[in-house]
């Protein structure tokens, strides 16, 4: 009788040791996902905004090292690239699009985890413009690297997704525009003529929205290539439409090529938590739900001027990644609040049930659920706040492009300056990422040890 | 009484089980995490796993153009005339398709079988070139008067072969229908007439799964 009974004892110990051991297993998931991605990438973005995007590297480089999750690949793709090794960043970025490949269909664990726990255990597979813009970026890395065939395949494939998401005009403007500069880059003046013509429908549709209003350069380029295919009808309507009745396309001729200047300036907004009580009839009280906002309002950018042999030039904006990232969280609120009240209800219940088997019990569950309510503050936040484009049409030869940005007074505040060779019927493209300026009567020395301390104790 | 005591030792019985349970499926899962599956299978046999460009796309492609470079016409008029082996060089192949494909491996296949089959020479490539001519540049400095190989004394190609890849990819949310077509053609050198022309279609839908775990 006594043995049995003790043994019991032990059994039942050993029982709740499992359990112990199982909680501080499911706590310490818990405390890990505790630090959001909006967190992380405020401190990863540190190094940015002090003009040394390789520390930015080193911190996004440390997370995630088996390179499962989306997210940080897609950072790390853009900081390689803003540290020039766009072959680096191409070779992370595919990672990035094989996992979002896999996180394609509806996952029943990750939902159901999603109305049990929290949002972030959903995969993040990106929106549809970061998936775009993927494409966008590895394309401009394989400009950069010379590739431009490589460049072409980039933009096949974004086409592919954009013809699978079908219907609807859900056409990313500029990646349609990219795709439209490199086929006349590689000489395809027919398709080239295509992709501008999309490219305009998005802008004419969904431009001072989503979108900027139709940059004057786009404009130019359709009338341009409308002329150069001889298709004169179409011509007359467009120069109509866009009241550019002085126009006249340049020939193309041996003489002359062109530089595609793209700017990428200023850095996307960050999305952070919010948490509001709402009242749900089902269980007739209010629970507290956590949702992703953006808090702070758009930022002002600095103003970039372009100089080319003494002659200024504006660079116009062709997608505003700011409007895009609002309105893609805008669309997403309504199945975000439904499954963040869903969520509420079952954590409700979870600690009403505790509480009536033990007191602990139901603390314990309180604890979890207040702790594991986390909004979803993932977006792939090293994209640019905007991206900046101008073309602009040059004698054969070497040039030196200058940019320089500006602040609202109108001071220059940091230059840029690269040397491009214009071929003849050929573009050259120039590729740079701004955020901000970077005091420049600071010693670099003194500035490493500062940068040092903040990664350390970033960690 | 007695069937309390039966319910008590029945759920102390159900949370050692699931005590044992539950690490043993975490375990599972860990380990399944841990070692990969690894299946040796033959290097012809077809794994179609993503529904993109693979080896068993590249090797139709060699297999369809080998055959229809060597039964054609242009191989025997040639050798009647010049009464030798035709010499071709690889020019470039153009990936026009919507995937990254690396080009070289079925180049490479058909020049293996050309050149084994002993009716087409082949000279290395602009960029093989330049290596094998550092080489040479090297003996006439090192190497001893007999072994010395003299500059100039290259081969010219006949023939060049060019080509293209192109994809049409129809898709609808979850489906595609994804469509290549191989282009090589062999252009005679100094004349510019093209010869052959060989073609290979390939065509495959991919269905994509809506749900996952």
């Amino acid at each position: 009788m006594l043995p049995s009974r003790l043994s019991d004892r032990i059994r039942t110990i050993a029982g709740s040791n499992t359990l112990r051991l199982f909680v501080i297993c499911c706590l310490s998931v818990v405390i890990q996902s505790c630090a959001s991605y909006g967190q992380h990438a405020v401190t990863m973005r540190d190094g940015l905004l002090t003009g040394r995007p390789d520390l930015s590297l080193a911190i996004a480089e440390k997370k995630d090292l088996e390179q499962e999750e989306v997210i940080s690949s897609l950072d790390k793709g853009m900081l390689r690239r803003m540290t020039n090794d766009y072959q680096g960043s191409n070779q992370i970025l595919e990672v990035a699009k094989q996992e979002i490949e896999k996180l394609y269909g509806i996952s029943i664990t990750e939902n159901l985890a999603s109305v049990t726990v929290n949002d972030t255990l959903r995969g993040y597979e990106g929106d549809r413009y970061e998936q775009l813009l993927l494409h966008a970026y590895m394309a401009m890395n394989y400009i950069q690297l010379g590739q431009l065939d490589s460049a072409r395949v980039e933009m096949l494939q974004a086409n592919v997704k954009m013809m699978e998401w079908g219907e609807e005009p859900e056409e990313d403007a500029f990646v349609r525009y990219l795709e439209g500069i490199i086929y006349e880059a590689l000489g395809e003046y027919d398709s080239a003529l295509i992709s501008y013509r999309k490219a305009y429908t998005v802008y004419k549709e969904k431009g001072g929205a989503q979108y900027p209003v139709t940059p004057m350069a786009l404009k130019k380029d359709l009338l341009r290539l409308l002329a150069w295919q001889g298709l004169w009808n179409e011509y007359k309507t467009y120069n109509k439409e866009f009241s550019l009745t002085d126009f006249q396309p340049y020939k193309s001729s041996n003489k002359f090529g062109e530089v595609v200047i793209i700017l990428n300036n200023g850095l996307a907004p960050i999305r952070s938590e919010n948490a509001l009580p709402i009242f749900s009839s089902e269980v007739q009280r209010n629970l507290r739900v956590a949702f992703p906002v953006y808090r702070e309002p758009k930022k002002s950018l600095y103003l970039p001027r372009v100089t080319v042999n003494q002659q200024p030039y504006l660079l116009e904006t062709v997608e505003d990644i700011d409007a895009l990232a609002r309105y893609s969280l805008e669309q997403a609120m309504a199945g975000i609040m439904a499954r963040a009240t869903a969520r509420a209800v079952v954590k409700y219940n979870s600690q009403h049930t505790a509480n009536e088997n033990s007191s602990i019990a139901g603390l314990l569950m309180t604890v979890t659920n207040l702790i594991t309510e986390r909004a979803d503050t993932r977006s792939w936040t090293t994209l640019p706040q905007e991206i900046q484009l101008q073309r602009i049409v040059l004698p054969v030869g070497e040039h030196q492009i200058r940019i320089q940005m500006t602040n609202a007074a109108g001071q220059v505040v940091d230059v840029m300056e690269e040397t491009v060779v214009v071929k003849p019927k050929k573009s050259s493209f120039v590729i740079k990422h701004w955020n901000t300026p970077v005091p420049k009567q600071v010693k670099a020395g003194s500035q490493t040890d500062k940068q040092t301390d903040k990664i350390t104790a970033g960690k | 009484m007695k069937s309390g005591i039966f319910n008590s030792a029945h759920n102390q019985a159900m949370v050692r089980r699931l005590g044992v349970l539950l690490p043993a499926i975490a375990m599972s899962f860990m380990l399944a995490a841990c070692n990969p599956t690894v299946t040796r299978v033959e290097s012809d046999a077809v794994t179609d796993l993503s529904g993109n460009w693979n080896d068993t796309d590249s090797r139709l492609v060699a297999q369809e153009m080998i055959q229809d470079v060597l039964s054609r016409s242009w191989l025997t008029k040639f050798n009647r005339t010049n009464g030798k082996a035709p010499t071709v060089i690889v020019g470039t192949v153009r990936n026009l398709s919507h995937e990254h494909i690396n080009t070289r491996t079925f180049i490479a296949d058909m020049e293996r079988e050309l050149i084994n089959s002993g009716e087409v020479e082949f000279v290395a490539s602009a960029t093989d070139r330049d290596e094998v001519r550092g080489e040479v540049k090297d003996q006439d400095l090192h190497a001893s008067e007999e072994t010395r190989k003299a500059m100039g004394q290259e081969v010219g190609a006949d023939f060049m072969l060019q080509g293209s890849i192109n994809s049409i990819v129809d898709a609808v949310s979850g489906e595609q229908a994804r469509f290549y077509q191989i282009d090589l053609t062999l252009i005679e050198l100094g004349t510019n007439r093209k010869v052959w022309v060989g073609q290979k279609k390939i065509k495959k839908t991919v269905e994509k799964g809506g749900f996952r775990l």
